[in-house]
């Protein structure tokens, strides 16, 4: 048997070597971030919307502006009758009965036969049997003509429109995913020209310093003053409604803040070794502030872009519900919102679903972003 | 101290110069005249209209005389209600907007800084937890979201609350939730953060040391420096408020200057954007310069540059 009390073998070699497995920079804020339950599932909502925005509408046999006149506002829970031949049937808003087939699909709208119009009463064909549409009392109920016996009822779920319809009869599952992606494309081409605009500006404004960072700070200090909103309300004036405007408005509106911080990254950072190093080489400014400044600061811009991203879905979604966003027949989360607010006493499902996925998003940015802080930045933690 | 606060004035009034000949511009940037619309004016009246509104100077010239009767106090007339000015519309809709805003930040601050106050000294405990996830809660949820979802229950489902107008007490509840949904939970989570910050400070063990309660450290010695950052978000939470007026004037249907800003986009009616921007930029500024001069005054750790 091996003697356990040995001396191990010790070599020069040894003495010098790292025995934990080497982590790069990008693996070590992979580890804190996975760590952080609520950053997982922030990242992995904003992947499931994406696939749901992206893949979604080629499993749906509906476009966002389909309509479909016959069958408006009906709700993702709906109320049916059974009628005495086996058959069900559903009351529309326009006071018509549509068939509900075996699959809990809607069908043909049933012939109008008369109208009775002294019992308050329509009356349809059904295979044969007299169905009547009473309509005078609080909620309309289907009866039997002759004696007034109302049908049984009972709820199932809309398989022809998973989320039901709008005001116009379109789809809302459709429609959700179009405006889930608008909203996010919105966001994303937004921040994306901030980025370049505010990485140009501070980037700049950091690394001359002097007299050029004065004064483009206190043209920042100007622009910050002003009230966004207002402005991104105004640019929509003039450019007029529509995908590209929200785009520009949005975009160049919220440069300012990316642009301080990389102006804050950058002023500290080219005060180190390492820049001045690459000066003594004869590296040019722009070699300076692409390789050496901008890779540096990059942490504190993309928590900058996370944080962006909500606020630019959020001022998506203010600009549709005031109706200065998107034209009909587009979508986006906030017009779904707006045109909801018109049947909120009768179909509040109209709204819910798009605020849900309003607030989705916002979490799950808000989630990922303060992660990404926290994974960034350790000592920022509190 | 002096210096200081005449280089922000300087730079208020920089900006507000600024926001003035930005606005200016962007509204003359518009396609189109002001009195290009469905309806069809004949030639002779539309020159006789651009004669009447000087909208035939050159453009400079139009600027200084609009920035001459901003100084007078005038914000010009409207080209879409003849015989109306803007500054009547100021005067009508401001004080709604104001009461309903007045009563949104009394709202805010009474319910967020107990919020923060008690997450703070309950740190991670139940009620800790608890608002906390209110709070994120609120600072996700749009505020026309939050208003249609209360005037679905309180209004519909209920019936307790008015649905519109701002007639009673009662008619104030709903907006003002709605309006200070966001607010609320943003300046509860920065309360509790900058208290539990100041908790952990030298100067609060030494407090407790001299054997000092509980409750008299929180509010005589925490609560003093706590408070400060919360002091500085008070005037973009103003700003916050105001714009965030538009939506829940819209929903709620009060007469208010934010339905009329943002009526006047859709109809287009230049003067009147102009002039509500220039009226509320005017005015948010000078809440966040009172909020900064106010903050230098009450934390003596500040230096003036």
């Amino acid at each position: 048997m091996e003697d356990k009390w040995a001396p191990l073998e010790q070599s020069s070699e040894d003495r010098e070597k790292i025995w934990r497995k080497n982590r790069t920079f990008a693996g070590d804020v992979w580890f804190r971030f996975r760590h952080k339950p609520t950053a997982i599932a922030g990242l992995v909502m904003i992947l499931l919307l994406l696939l749901f925005s992206l893949l979604g509408p080629l499993f749906t046999p509906y476009s966002y502006a389909d309509q479909n006149l016959r069958g408006v506002n009906i709700p993702p829970l709906m109320k049916v009758y059974e009628i005495p031949n086996g058959q069900r049937v559903y009351i529309t808003q326009a006071l018509k009965l549509l068939r509900v087939n075996s699959d809990n699909t809607l069908g043909e709208p049933l012939p109008f036969l008369r109208e009775e119009s002294g019992k308050s009463m329509s009356v349809f064909d059904c295979d044969g049997t007299e169905l009547a549409l009473y309509y005078g009392g609080g909620s309309y109920v289907v009866c039997d003509e002759q004696s007034g016996n109302i049908y049984s009822s009972g709820h199932v779920w809309n398989r022809t429109n998973l989320l039901g319809t709008d005001a116009l009869g379109r789809d809302i599952l459709a429609r959700l995913m179009y405006g889930t992606r608008v909203s996010l494309a919105v966001a994303f081409v937004a921040v994306l020209v901030n980025l370049v605009i505010g990485i140009l500006y501070g980037g700049l404004s950091g690394y001359l310093g002097g007299a050029a960072d004065a004064v483009m700070m206190r043209i920042v200090d100007i622009i910050s003053t002003i009230p966004l909103t207002l402005y991104v309300i105004l640019i929509m004036v003039v450019l007029g409604p529509g995908l590209h405007s929200i785009i520009i408005a949005l975009g160049t509106v919220y440069w300012v803040d990316m642009a301080r911080v990389v102006r804050g990254q950058v002023l500290g950072l080219k005060q180190q070794e390492f820049v001045l190093a690459a000066r003594t080489i004869g590296s040019s400014t722009k070699t300076i502030l692409a390789q050496h400044l901008i890779p540096n600061a990059m942490g504190a811009i993309l928590v900058t872009v996370t944080m962006l991203i909500p606020s630019a879905i959020f001022m998506e979604a203010f600009l549709g519900y005031l109706g200065i966003g998107l034209q009909p027949p587009l979508a986006s989360l906030g017009t779904m919102c707006n045109d909801a607010n018109a049947n909120l006493r009768t179909s509040p499902y109209e709204l819910f679903i798009p605020a849900l996925v309003i607030c989705l998003i916002m979490f799950a940015f808000n989630f990922v972003g303060d992660g990404l802080r926290d994974a960034l930045d350790p000592k920022l933690k509190k | 101290m002096v210096k200081y606060f005449a280089k922000r004035l300087g730079m208020t009034l920089a900006a507000m110069l600024a926001i003035i000949l930005i606005t200016f511009c962007l509204m003359h940037a518009v396609p189109g005249g002001p009195f290009t619309s469905d309806r069809k004016v004949t030639p002779e009246v539309e020159a006789a209209l651009n004669e009447k509104y000087g909208l035939n100077d050159p453009l400079p010239v139009q600027f200084v005389n609009y920035l001459g009767g901003l100084l007078h106090g005038d914000l010009g007339p409207s080209y879409k209600y003849t015989g109306k000015t803007v500054n009547e519309f100021i005067v009508n809709g401001f004080p709604v907007s104001a009461r309903l805003g007045a009563a949104t930040i009394l709202f805010v601050l009474l319910a967020a800084l107990p919020m923060g106050i008690l997450a703070a000294v309950k740190n991670g405990r139940w009620q800790d937890m608890g608002i906390m996830a209110v709070a994120t809660v609120g600072v996700t949820i749009p505020s026309f979201v939050i208003a249609s979802i209360l005037i679905y229950l309180f209004s519909f489902k209920l019936g307790w609350l008015p649905t519109y107008g701002l007639d009673s007490w009662k008619g104030y509840i709903l907006p003002v939730i709605a309006l200070g949904g966001y607010s609320v939970s943003y300046l509860a989570r920065l309360t509790r953060s900058s208290l539990l910050e100041v908790m952990g400070q030298d100067y609060i063990r030494t407090a407790r040391a001299k054997g000092l309660s509980e409750f008299k450290v929180i509010t005589r010695h925490a609560l003093r420096n706590a408070l400060l950052p919360v002091i500085t978000v008070l005037g973009p939470t103003v700003a916050n408020l105001l714009t965030g007026s538009f939506v829940v004037e819209k929903i709620f249907a009060i007469p208010g200057l934010g339905v009329h800003f943002v009526n006047s986009v859709s109809q287009r009616d230049y003067t009147t954007i102009m002039g509500v921007t220039v009226f509320y930029a005017a005015f948010l500024m000078a809440m966040v310069l009172v909020v900064d001069v106010f903050y230098c005054l009450i934390d003596p750790r500040i230096k003036y540059e």
